[in-house]
């Protein structure tokens, strides 16, 4: 028998983007994109009794555990199924309210912390995969069970966390954790498309948002190990694009130091992460190259933003 | 737990404990001993290295309230993981050198044939070189590796320096052609070595692993001549030795910047490999790249980052082999399509990288603070972790059984942020993730 599965769900809360949403056509508002979001969670409980949830919250600046609520221990799965239910309810959408109210003091132009609640997200799952021993030793553990992490992003990425993110995405290949993405919105994610790419998540932008569940069902419910028999969306093409660590652009061609394989846009004297100084020649050698290199980027950045 | 190396180091060399580390381990033993049972052997104790590190582990266990042990092999057990962590954790990026070669010399002569390891020492070391070249290649992703035989007197070339770890692995495979025989040869197979490293750029470090079975080695020159020409052209060299120590190998690792061990059973062999997994610190004097920077001799390289075409996209010609195949990568540059990274692009000659294959190798570069024991509480702490949302526990564990770097209450906390996380999740996020949930 298979082991039972873990779902993370990181919801992206920033408030401009989900105000775009609303006002779009056709709007989602984030109240009904939370109560599909329930159904679904709803839907995996109930695929199988030791299923467990646990729910992500990034907001400007910060991250928290929005669900199972912080502090308590761990989650039984193992009680009356719409206990459960109404106890995922209640608390998850308490906490969301909550955070939202928080939130009105907040400034506007921070990126949300998503690397911060992945990271909370990893952590929790590491701790569910290695469970403390059993206190009597003669009853066998429970199995730990697969875990996967679904993201919901309505924000493009935020390169200022290149390195971080990437971490994280390493992290969940040594854990075996996928990591699925639904982008709610039409804005440019290159890190996501990578980090479905490198842990063999799927990445689902939602086309048409007034049949969201029905995305959510088909393409999210199915654990990893059944998704193989299945057909689900996977990522059209790669872009393998990085993040300069000098202005934290997005670049196609750029230069790396030999040394500590710091990645930047333009070519410079020194490296500012291992200040290593690079020879003469090597400058002369893309002197020319430099024009043309930086027009590239150019080009390309405003078509494709 | 097998002994640690610093102690064979120090038995053989017969000198005085200089080790911080050892000093502390041996301060801290001391403490534990003339409060727990009152010996006053104090002064005996630190003559010898292995002494130090010797502690009675019944000593510390205690039991809790209901007479279980559980939580005193739980504290034992996380403070060992600890322990073996807290020496690689600093504070500071250390630089290092991230594209690495390694000319990886095995001993195949009759000594490889002892079955003093399990099921011997010949199959164990092809089964350890296979997972030590998968994890090689998976935290150098630039670095390139070749491998060398040595038996019946000579060095055999048994794999060219490539950067596929597909085509390195394959050397290992084939028991049949590494059968062991005759005597090994160190300098013919350093020679060897050496001259395939000659012609490598200047940015990269050069290295010689050499896992050696055997006491003796037939060289048809003086071996020393050839360790002068490796500190000269500093090339690292680290040996792990699988029967005793030989004067000639330690001096060898020690005058070129490199390790030297003698493993002393099958999972003691395992760590002393791997330990040379993680790029070194460049710290040793004969760097070559220490040396460069300060001349400004290090390079730039340019790279291209690609775009993946899917299974699913329409077949088109690749430039390297001309074949019609859907899969490929677009070079950012020109635009043709390639069928495989890190390559030169045919066309236009930029060097294509995934860049995740770069990432994978920046959290030497940015490594996450090291975390501080919490050693007293002011009541404002958070009552869960900051990262997993567990619960601290509430009671405090009784003061014996405190040691350097250990919290008596569970918590360690993040320099920068300053907020709270358990062990299991110190240990996690700065033996993987390598992020700090609170900062990042
Ligand atoms: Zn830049
Ligand atoms: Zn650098
Ligand atoms: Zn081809
Ligand atoms: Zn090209
Ligand atoms: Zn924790
Ligand atoms: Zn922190």
């Amino acid at each position: 028998m298979s082991s039972p599965s873990h779902l993370s769900l990181i919801l992206d809360l920033t408030p401009v983007p989900w105000d775009a949403l609303s006002h779009s056509t056709p709007p989602l508002r984030l109240k009904d994109f939370l109560a599909q979001a329930l159904v679904f969670i709803n839907a995996h409980l109930a695929l199988r009794n030791e299923n467990s949830v646990s729910v992500f919250g990034a907001l400007p600046g910060r991250s928290m555990i929005l669900y199972p609520p912080a502090g308590s221990t761990q989650v039984e799965a193992d009680e009356n199924t719409f206990h459960v239910f109404g106890q995922v309810d209640e608390g998850f959408m308490r906490s969301v309210e909550q955070e939202v109210e928080d939130l009105q003091e907040v400034e506007e132009d921070v990126p949300p912390a998503l690397v911060g609640a992945l990271t909370k997200s990893l952590c929790y799952i590491n701790r569910l995969s290695n469970p403390p021993p059993p206190s009597n030793p003669s009853e066998a553990p429970p199995p730990p069970p697969h875990s996967r992490i679904l993201l919901f992003s309505v924000s493009p990425d935020a390169s200022v966390a290149y390195i971080p993110f990437m971490n994280c995405i390493f992290s969940a290949q040594k854990l075996k954790v996928a990591i699925d993405v639904c982008k709610l919105d039409e804005s440019e994610v290159i890190f996501l498309h990578q980090a479905c790419h490198l842990t063999g998540g799927a990445f689902v932008p939602i086309t048409q948002r007034e049949a969201l569940l029905q995305y959510l069902s088909m393409c999210f419910l199915s654990e990893t190990e059944t998704r193989k028999t299945l057909a689900v969306p996977t990522l059209d093409k790669v872009d393998f694009r990085a993040a300069c660590f000098c202005h934290k652009e997005i670049v196609d061609i750029g230069y790396v130091c030999s040394v500590c394989l710091s990645i930047f846009c333009q070519p410079v004297l020194e490296c500012s992460t291992c200040r290593t100084k690079f020879s003469p020649d090597t400058l002369l050698r893309f002197g020319n190259m430099n024009l043309n290199g930086h027009a590239h980027t150019h080009s390309n950045g405003t078509v494709t933003a | 737990m097998p002994p640690r190396r610093d102690a064979d180091f120090n038995i053989s060399d017969d000198s005085e404990p200089e080790d911080d580390e050892l000093d502390e381990d041996y301060n801290a033993s001391r403490t534990i001993r003339t409060k727990g049972k009152g010996k006053g052997k104090g002064k005996e104790l630190g003559a010898y290295a292995w002494e130090a590190s010797y502690k009675r582990s019944w000593d510390t266990v205690q039991e809790d309230e209901a007479g279980s042990l559980q939580a005193a092999v739980q504290d034992l057990v996380a403070r060992s993981k600890r322990r073996r962590c807290a020496c690689s954790w600093g504070d500071a990026p250390i630089r290092r050198t991230i594209i690495r070669h390694m000319m990886f010399l095995v001993d195949l002569s009759t000594a490889m044939m002892d079955r003093d390891m399990r099921p011997s020492r010949f199959d164990l070391t092809l089964s350890y070189a296979r997972e030590f070249v998968s994890e090689w290649f998976d935290q150098n992703p630039l670095g390139q590796m070749g491998v060398v035989g040595m038996r019946n007197g000579v060095g055999e070339r048994i794999g060219d320096m490539s950067g596929n770890p597909q085509d390195v692995l394959k050397c290992f495979l084939d028991k049949t052609l590494l059968e062991p025989a005759g005597e090994p040869s160190l300098q013919n197979s350093i020679e060897m070595a050496r001259a395939s490293m000659n012609h490598l750029p200047t940015h990269s470090s050069r290295e010689i692993l050499i896992i050696f079975g055997s006491l003796t080695t037939v060289d048809p020159g003086n071996l020393l001549d050839t360790v002068d020409a490796c500190v000269r052209d500093q090339i690292r060299i680290s040996i792990v030795a699988l029967s005793a120590e030989m004067k000639v190998c330690r001096d060898m690792c020690e005058r070129t910047g490199g390790v030297f061990g003698v493993a002393l059973n099958e999972g003691h062999y395992k760590d002393l490999l791997f330990e040379l997994v993680p790029p070194p610190a460049d710290k040793s004097p004969v760097s070559r790249l220490a040396a460069q920077a300060g001349e400004g001799q290090s390079e730039l390289m340019q790279m291209g980052f690609p775009t993946r075409l899917p299974a699913t996209a329409p077949p088109s010609l690749c430039v390297c082999h001309s074949r019609l195949r859907s899969e490929g990568y677009i070079c950012p540059r020109c635009n043709s399509k390639v069928c495989d990274v890190p390559t030169d692009c045919d066309i236009c000659g930029l060097m294509i990288v995934s860049s995740p294959h770069l990432a994978r190798s920046y959290h030497h570069l940015f490594p996450a603070p090291a975390y501080k024991a919490v050693l007293e509480l002011d009541g404002k702490e958070a009552s869960a972790c900051h990262a997993c949302s567990l619960p601290f526990p509430t009671t405090a564990r009784a003061p014996l059984q405190t040691e350097e770097g250990m919290s008596p209450h569970g918590r360690y906390r993040c320099p920068k942020c300053k907020h709270d996380f358990d062990a299991e999740c110190d240990l996690f996020v700065h033996d993987v993730l390598h992020v700090c949930p609170g900062c990042g």
